[in-house]
């Protein structure tokens, strides 16, 4: 026994004392990023985070990692003083020692372990990479530690007054109510409304909420002929139709590849299980990804990209969930099962939030007018984003084109009328035109 | 090397030592001691196995187990016993004396030819003095093939299947067969419990189930000459996608002499309580005569448990009792958004819990399990009514257990995402091969000792505590030594034989029949035994409990009693007849003979009642849409449904009683002129404009000293959320038009709960006591409640002098030490009960008890214990309420910014067995705190927790710590002019909160009248509504309200109030989102 010990630790020291001499440089690659916001993504997956939720998680993190690369760069200008309320204290990067892009990658993780709920499954993930990197070159990781650190704790702070503390105990969604038309909470789960006070979150480029708040929705009438009656007996027509072209049909395909539910309900046996996917805003965060890996962009390119696209699909939904939860509108599957079928259910399944409006529109159009200022129009790819959850790829000529299949998939999938979708994707229109407008990423 | 062996050695010997004493020595301590198989020759298990086409995640009741049945097949005197196998084949054992069995299976030709078996019931259906064999089961489900199956005995312990040849042969989703004669044509019909499946229908609309639906609805068959045919339809038996049926209790629960059926459904579906019409059919009654049922009915039971003649009721749930188990798996909390939708669909409230409806003669159900603390028995199935230890009282069995929870919430946030993305085949071999990660549910079976009143838990005590599962069961004198023993089909376990110890220490009988021919056991009629003056009464009926039936005898302790004085048998067709004096400890066959005597049911309804109805006031309060659980989501009730308001006085002085009515906000209030013959309406315009508002509290007094009468109106939450409508209103009377004032009052925009006037400074005008609640954006803060000074001008101003701190809930002015000075009693929650002596104007505070918090909801004064003196009454939560299942200890309620996020939140933890858990689940905290999700990601590592890891030491210790040592209502005993002695108030008085103590003379005697219950509550607590009414000499001489004309109190009763009348009284009842309810009594 004894000797045996003594050769590994004289094996153990050398070691350390060899490796102290000449280290090498930690390389990180774009795949470093990209595992860290797919590791992110699964995370947010296993946790259910609702898709409002959901896009906070993914922004600040990438900001993180944006502003520890762009304090001095030549191509890209810091967000400093362009995103609402954002004020980083000047830092100059004193230490030769600093990798930025690890130091990118390291105050990304110490962000996203604020936001997450299973922050050991982060801490496991980011223990295992210090440990890679420590034993490459523990001056350089230790310099840029610290240095990713000092931005990050202050986007931690920016973080934490965005008010998302506080809307945690304010009141949830009234389900007491006389008014028909008033939303309520939806089979088959009858969750309660998600986030009702998501427009009190500070936004990061509008100047409030309600900046871009669409056009008022048909009134609500029961009265055929009536605007209102309309667009309901369309969305049970349409379905009807889709419903006999079978489920190979394109219609069906499409609102399945939109889903984008994070916690579907399925009723099997003796309970509901819960079928997880991700949310509207990550599906875009990996459309983003897509782009990033097929047109080879570098590391401060994929940063910038995910950055505005995050960016954009946050304050999508704020400006979104300040319409829902003022027009509070009842979904066709609540007025169909109750006045025209019973038996009715959509395609997908209804989300447990108000109708007006469609929050995958507003998302999808605010990213792809973003992606489509990075990448360009008429930028063709495959969508693979799906893959991990059981769908199949699918292939867009554009951005737009993409977005405009993933606002109308929410008309095949039975949970919106049509208002919801085109006034939506106005709306997200707005959004993404002033996050490219307003926001200078380069200089 | 040796060193170590003997050290081993040594620890070894120490283990098995420390084994040893541990084991249980066999046949010792219990009452009913388990028989090993080796011994019984009962080695029968119900084995069931999985695979990814056939599970719990296919089939929602692959866990549910099977029935037992014991019945003499042989005729030589000795219960047989026969076990049902799921999907394997069933056994016949038949009993050779001293618990010695012989399997028979092999021959008996009763193995069964259906793919899913499930109850089973012995009868004679031939009437051939052979007991049959009945099996129902479930086909046209999965693959699963087969019917019903009938085991006509041959007479030589073989059978033949014929069930087609009886028209019994049904093929659907059975649980059990119940045969009685509902009809009274001597011959045994079947009513046939069939489970519903998850649908979307099924989850549809409650109106469903007046579609029959086939396979799924239950059914009824009618024996016609040997042959059943279905009448359900025409019997008005209801047969919907919706009708999760997995028992029913056959009894006559309203002794007419015509047998009810109560029929448990399972989830969202409301049990059926179908009242037999005597013409063959029936009538659906359980909104009339039920308040709170289980949500998720599984097994039940009826029998006279209480020894009022009428037969009472359990049905079981799935509340876990283990504070791991309870945390871990999906609990009422859930169900919040949804009983607001299945309200909507028409479904009735129900609450996951056992409930005891004990039956008040026949007219209705009071649920008292928790009260009696059998509510929560965990993953229940059977109960069983029966005396254990024949002393002459019914005890309580109840089999439990369940192979995998399928309501583990981890398992459905984290295991089953597996699903996602993979086709409907792929997505369920992913879930099968994921199924072990369901939290296992094995639980002991639980016995408790019943005394006619109360119920005490014996497990570990009269049988072995210890975690198994057991689905159907029964007992049976198996050894005929004069006690019950207990045989269990067990899940994936050798079946259990508990032996009765008993033996002779008590004595008893046991009764054996021979009816008609065409009902040869006699089942359906009722036997009655007077003994030591006292009387039992039981009901026969063979299927009880769940999927099982017992043998047709009836059994009764009489515990030292050396003599039965008689016994009556009321056989099937009404017929009485007598048997005088029969010798004790033993089986006395009673055969029929017919007689001309009829038994003569008591009529209640023949008496004239003391209160007659009328329809003199036309109000109904509705409560607004204002929900106090989405604004503080752990608050444990409502704040803002206090209301409403009444005050009564003679407004326009022609010597009668006027009333106003506070309304809820949203309508305005109502003022009522009396002529002394009838009401009319009187307009106020004010009133109209200030509808806004909520009433809670309401005083007529003649605030500025003109000679007639103005109006303090108390206010609380206004639906609207608006701070203007918070406050309290003083209205002026200007030649009979209220006029609102202002600047006469301070502006009190806290929840009042109550305003009384008095001039306690006693200088000519009259002054107010407020009482305040809380504040309506923060429950858990405590306030200031006040006393306004009048100047004499109708101006008021807080008296400085007087100060109260707490949560007020009612208030009265009372004098309590004789110096004719009115001295002020208040009842306030989370705090003591607050008494302050009016000594010329200054209130001084006396102590009354230590440790004496409470959720005190009313007080005032009545001469209880008869002395003749005014004692102070108090009504406080009672004990047959959630809080009560863990008392062992204060209860405690934490408030604190615990999440530091500027918003103070209250945490309630009770005390169980010494530890303080937090009474939230982790998504209820976790909606208030998001802390929560990050301290616990699961909810395996919060199950458990106590309230101290879950809130942190530190934090705890900053916050405000509340506290309440009692939940009984009681009294204050006036021991000469001193209050320091609380009595609790007897069992009838706990059933709910008392909220309403008044005083009225009854046949010119003063009596009390006592009103509560509360639906303030959230679904955690589910709704207390089991005080139906009481009107009380003292404290031991009581009836319930319904004895005298009145109905049952099923609402939340605000205030009673009596208003004299030219010719008559009334007596005004007012609830809180209910029709007011008026009745005359004469002058």
């Amino acid at each position: 026994m004894k000797p045996k010990h003594s050769v590994l630790l004289l094996i153990l020291f050398t070691g350390l004392f060899s490796c102290e001499k000449d280290y090498k440089s930690i390389t990180i690659s774009t795949d470093d990023y990209h595992n860290s916001v797919d590791k992110l993504t699964e995370i947010m997956v296993h946790d259910i985070f609702s898709p409002p939720v959901a896009s906070r998680i993914y922004v600040y993190p990438n900001i993180a990692a944006y502003e520890v690369l762009n304090q001095n760069n030549s191509t890209y200008k810091s967000l400093n003083n362009q995103l609402n309320e954002l004020n980083i204290t000047a830092i100059s990067k004193t230490d030769e020692d600093v990798n930025l892009k690890l130091a990118a990658v390291i105050a990304y993780i110490d962000v996203a372990k604020e936001l997450v709920f299973s922050a050991d499954r982060i801490e496991v993930y980011r223990d295992s990479l210090y440990k890679e990197w420590k034993t490459i070159n523990p001056n350089e990781f230790e310099s840029s530690k610290t240095y990713a650190l000092v931005i990050s704790e202050q986007i931690k702070e920016w973080m934490n007054a965005d008010k998302y503390s506080e809307t945690r105990t304010m009141p949830d969604y009234n389900i007491y109510t006389d008014d028909e038309s008033r939303w309520e909470p939806t089979p088959p789960a009858y969750m309660k409304g998600i986030e009702p006070h998501w427009n009190k979150i500070r936004p990061f480029v509008l100047d409030s909420a309600a900046q871009f708040k669409p056009k008022t929705h048909p009134p609500f009438s029961l009265k055929k002929g009536s605007a209102f009656h309309n667009e309901l007996m369309d969305v049970v027509n349409l379905n009807n139709t889709i419903r006999a072209k079978g489920d190979d049909s394109e219609e069906i395909s499409i609102a399945r590849f939109w889903d984008c539910n994070p916690f579907v309900s399925v009723n099997k046996g003796h309970f509901m299980f819960a079928e997880k996917k991700i949310t509207p805003g990550a599906h875009w965060i990996g459309i983003c990804k897509i782009a990033c890996k097929q047109t080879n962009s570098d590391f401060e390119k994929t940063v910038f990209a995910y950055t505005k696209t995050s960016v954009a699909i946050a304050d999508a939904f704020i400006s979104c969930w300040d319409e829902k939860y003022k027009s509070n509108l009842i979904r066709p599957e609540t007025l169909i099962n109750k006045y025209i079928d019973l038996e009715w259910a959509p395609i997908i399944q209804t989300p447990p939030f108000p109708e007006y409006t469609s929050g995958h529109s507003v998302v999808s159009a605010a990213s792809s007018e973003v992606l489509t200022k990075i990448f360009g129009d008429n930028f063709a790819f495959n969508d693979t984003t799906e893959l991990p959850y059981g769908l199949p790829m699918r292939q867009f000529k554009s951005f737009k084109l993409a977005a405009n299949e993933a606002a109308e998939s929410r008309l095949y999938g039975g949970i919106h009328y049509r208002a919801a979708v085109e006034v939506g994707v106005d709306q997200g229109i707005g959004v993404g035109t002033l996050v490219n407008s307003k926001v200078s990423f380069l200089k | 090397m040796k060193k170590i062996n003997i050290v081993l050695a040594s620890i070894c010997v120490l283990l098995a030592c420390e084994n040893e004493e541990k084991t249980p020595t066999a046949k010792s301590n219990f009452i009913l001691n388990k028989v090993t198989s080796e011994d019984s020759g009962i080695d029968f298990s119900n084995l069931v196995t999985e695979d990814a086409q056939h599970s719990i995640i296919n089939y929602i009741y692959y866990y549910n187990g099977g029935g037992v049945a014991a019945g003499d097949i042989n005729n030589d005197g000795l219960s047989d016993l026969f076990f049902i196998s799921n999907t394997g084949e069933n056994k016949l054992y038949l009993n050779k004396g001293e618990l010695k069995f012989e399997d028979v299976s092999e021959k008996a030709n009763i193995k069964g030819n259906s793919s899913w078996n499930t109850g089973v019931t012995m009868v004679d259906i031939n009437n051939d003095g052979l007991l049959d064999i009945y099996v129902c089961a479930v086909s046209g489900l999965l693959d699963f093939e087969g019917h019903n199956e009938l085991f006509i005995n041959n007479g030589d312990s073989t059978f033949t299947e014929k069930a087609k040849d009886y028209g019994l042969d049904f093929k659907g989703y059975s649980t059990q067969a119940y045969f009685f004669d509902y009809d009274k044509d001597d011959d045994l019909d079947v009513y046939i419990v069939n489970h519903a499946v998850h649908t979307n229908l099924s989850h549809g609309r409650a109106a469903l189930r007046n579609q029959r639906e086939p396979l799924v609805g239950d059914v009824l068959l009618n024996n016609d000459n040997g042959t059943f045919t279905d009448v359900s339809e025409s019997s008005n038996i209801f047969g919907g996608v919706n009708g999760y049926g997995l028992s029913a209790s056959v009894s006559d629960f309203n002794n007419d002499g015509w047998d009810d059926i109560y029929v448990c459904n399972d989830f969202h579906e409301d049990d059926y309580y179908y009242l037999n019409n005597q013409d063959g059919t029936f009538t659906e009654s359980l909104a009339e005569k039920f308040t709170t049922i289980s949500r998720f009915s599984m097994g039940s039971d009826a029998a006279d448990i209480n020894g009022d003649g009428y037969q009472d009721l359990m049905t079981l749930d799935m509340l876990p009792k283990n504070e791991k188990v309870l945390k871990e798996t999906e609990g009422d909390d859930a169900m919040f958004n949804m009983q607001v939708h299945l309200n909507k669909l028409g479904y009735k409230d129900q609450y996951s819990r056992n409930m005891l409806q004990m039956n008040n003669s026949g007219e209705y159900f009071q649920e008292t399990a928790l009260l009696n603390k059998v509510a929560d028995t965990d993953w229940s199935w059977a109960p069983l009514f029966a005396d254990f230890n024949n002393d002459g009282h019914q005890d309580l069995f109840i089999s439990n257990g369940i192979h995998r929870r399928p309501n583990g919430l981890d398992f459905k946030k984290y295991v089953s995402s597996a699903f996602k993305g993979r086709t409907e085949n792929e997505g369920l071999e992913w879930l099968f091969n994921s199924i072990d990660e369901m939290p296992s549910g094995k639980v002991t079976n639980e016995i408790f000792e019943g005394n006619s009143k109360l119920f005490e838990n014996k497990t570990g005590d009269w049988i072995i505590n210890e975690a198994n599962i057991s689905n159907g069961a029964i007992y049976v004198d198996l050894d005929l030594d004069g006690d019950l023993d207990i045989i269990t089909n067990n899940f994936n376990e050798t079946a259990g034989l508990y032996e009765n110890t008993t033996n002779g220490s008590k004595n008893y009988i046991s009764l054996d029949f021979e009816y008609k021919k065409s009902n040869n056991q006699g089942i359906g009629l009722k036997a009655i035994i007077y003994s030591d003056n006292k009387h039992q009464l039981k009901q026969l009926y063979t299927s009880r409990g769940f999927l099982s039936s017992v043998d047709s005898k009836l059994h009764f302790g009489i515990n030292d009693a050396t003599a039965i004085d008689s016994i009556q048998i009321i056989w099937p067709n009404n017929k009485l007849q007598t048997v005088k004096n029969p010798e004790i400890n033993q089986r006395l066959k009673i055969v029929y003979t017919s007689t001309n005597t009829i038994y003569n049911y008591d009529n209640p309804s023949n008496k004239t009642p003391y209160f007659k109805r009328e329809n003199l006031i036309g109000y109904t309060h509705k409560e607004d849409n204002y929900n106090d659980f989405i604004q503080e989501k752990l608050i444990p009730y409502k704040i803002s449904t206090l209301g409403p308001a009444i005050a009564k006085a003679d407004i326009d002085n022609n010597g009668f009683e006027d009333i106003f009515i506070g309304n809820a906000s949203g309508e305005p209030a109502q003022l009522f002129m009396n002529s002394g013959t009838r009401f009319s309406t009187k307009k106020q315009i004010t009133f109209e404009d200030d509808k806004a508002f909520e009433d809670n509290d309401a005083t007529f007094f003649d605030a500025d000293n003109d000679g007639d009468l103005d109006l303090y109106v108390a206010s609380g939450i206004n639906e609207y959320k608006n701070e203007t409508y918070q406050v309290d209103r003083l209205y002026i009377n200007k030649n009979g038009t209220f006029e609102r004032s202002e600047n006469r009052i301070p502006a009190n925009i806290l929840v009042t709960s109550t305003s009384k006037a008095y001039d306690y400074d006693n200088d000519g005008d009259t002054d107010l006591f407020i009482g305040n609640l809380t504040d309506y954006k923060d429950f858990g803060k405590s306030v200031d409640s006040y006393i306004l000074i009048n100047n004499g001008k109708g101006e008021f101003t807080k008296d400085e002098n007087f100060k109260l701190n707490s949560k007020v809930n009612s208030a009265i002015w009372q004098d309590i030490n004789g110096d004719n000075l009115k001295d002020l009693l208040v009842a306030t929650e989370w705090d003591a009960p607050r008494l302050f002596i009016n000594t010329k104007g200054k209130l001084k505070e006396i102590t009354i008890l230590e440790n004496f918090n409470g959720l005190w909801q009313t007080i005032s004064t009545y001469d209880m214990d008869n002395d003749g003196d005014q004692d102070i009454l108090l009504g406080n939560w009672g004990t047959n309420t959630k809080f009560n299942l863990n008392f062992d200890g204060a209860l405690v309620m934490y408030y604190s910014d615990f999440d530091k996020n500027g918003k103070k939140e209250t945490v309630i933890a009770y005390n169980k067995d010494g530890n303080y858990y937090p009474l939230n689940s982790k998504d209820e905290l976790a909606a208030q705190m998001n802390i929560i999700s990050k301290l616990y990601v699961d909810h395996k590592s919060y199950a458990g927790q106590t309230i101290e890891e879950v809130l942190r030491k530190g934090t705890i210790n900053d916050a405000i710590k509340y506290e309440v040592h009692t939940l009984a209502s009681g009294y204050l005993k006036n021991n000469n002019g001193n209050f320091n002695e609380f009595v609790v108030f007897e069992d009838a008085f706990q059933l709910a909160p008392i909220t309403s103590f008044s005083e009225l003379s009854i046949n010119d005697k003063y009596q009390l009248l006592v009103g509560g219950n509360s639906y303030r509550v959230n679904t955690y607590h589910g709704s207390y509504s089991a005080l139906k009414g009481l009107i009380a000499e003292d404290e031991s001489n009581y009836q319930p309200v319904s004895n005298f004309g009145i109905e049952p109190f099923n609402s939340q009763i605000k205030q009673i109030e009596t208003i004299k009348m030219k010719e008559k009284n009334l007596l005004i009842i007012l609830s809180n989102n209910d029709k007011l309810k008026v009745y005359s009594y004469k002058n």
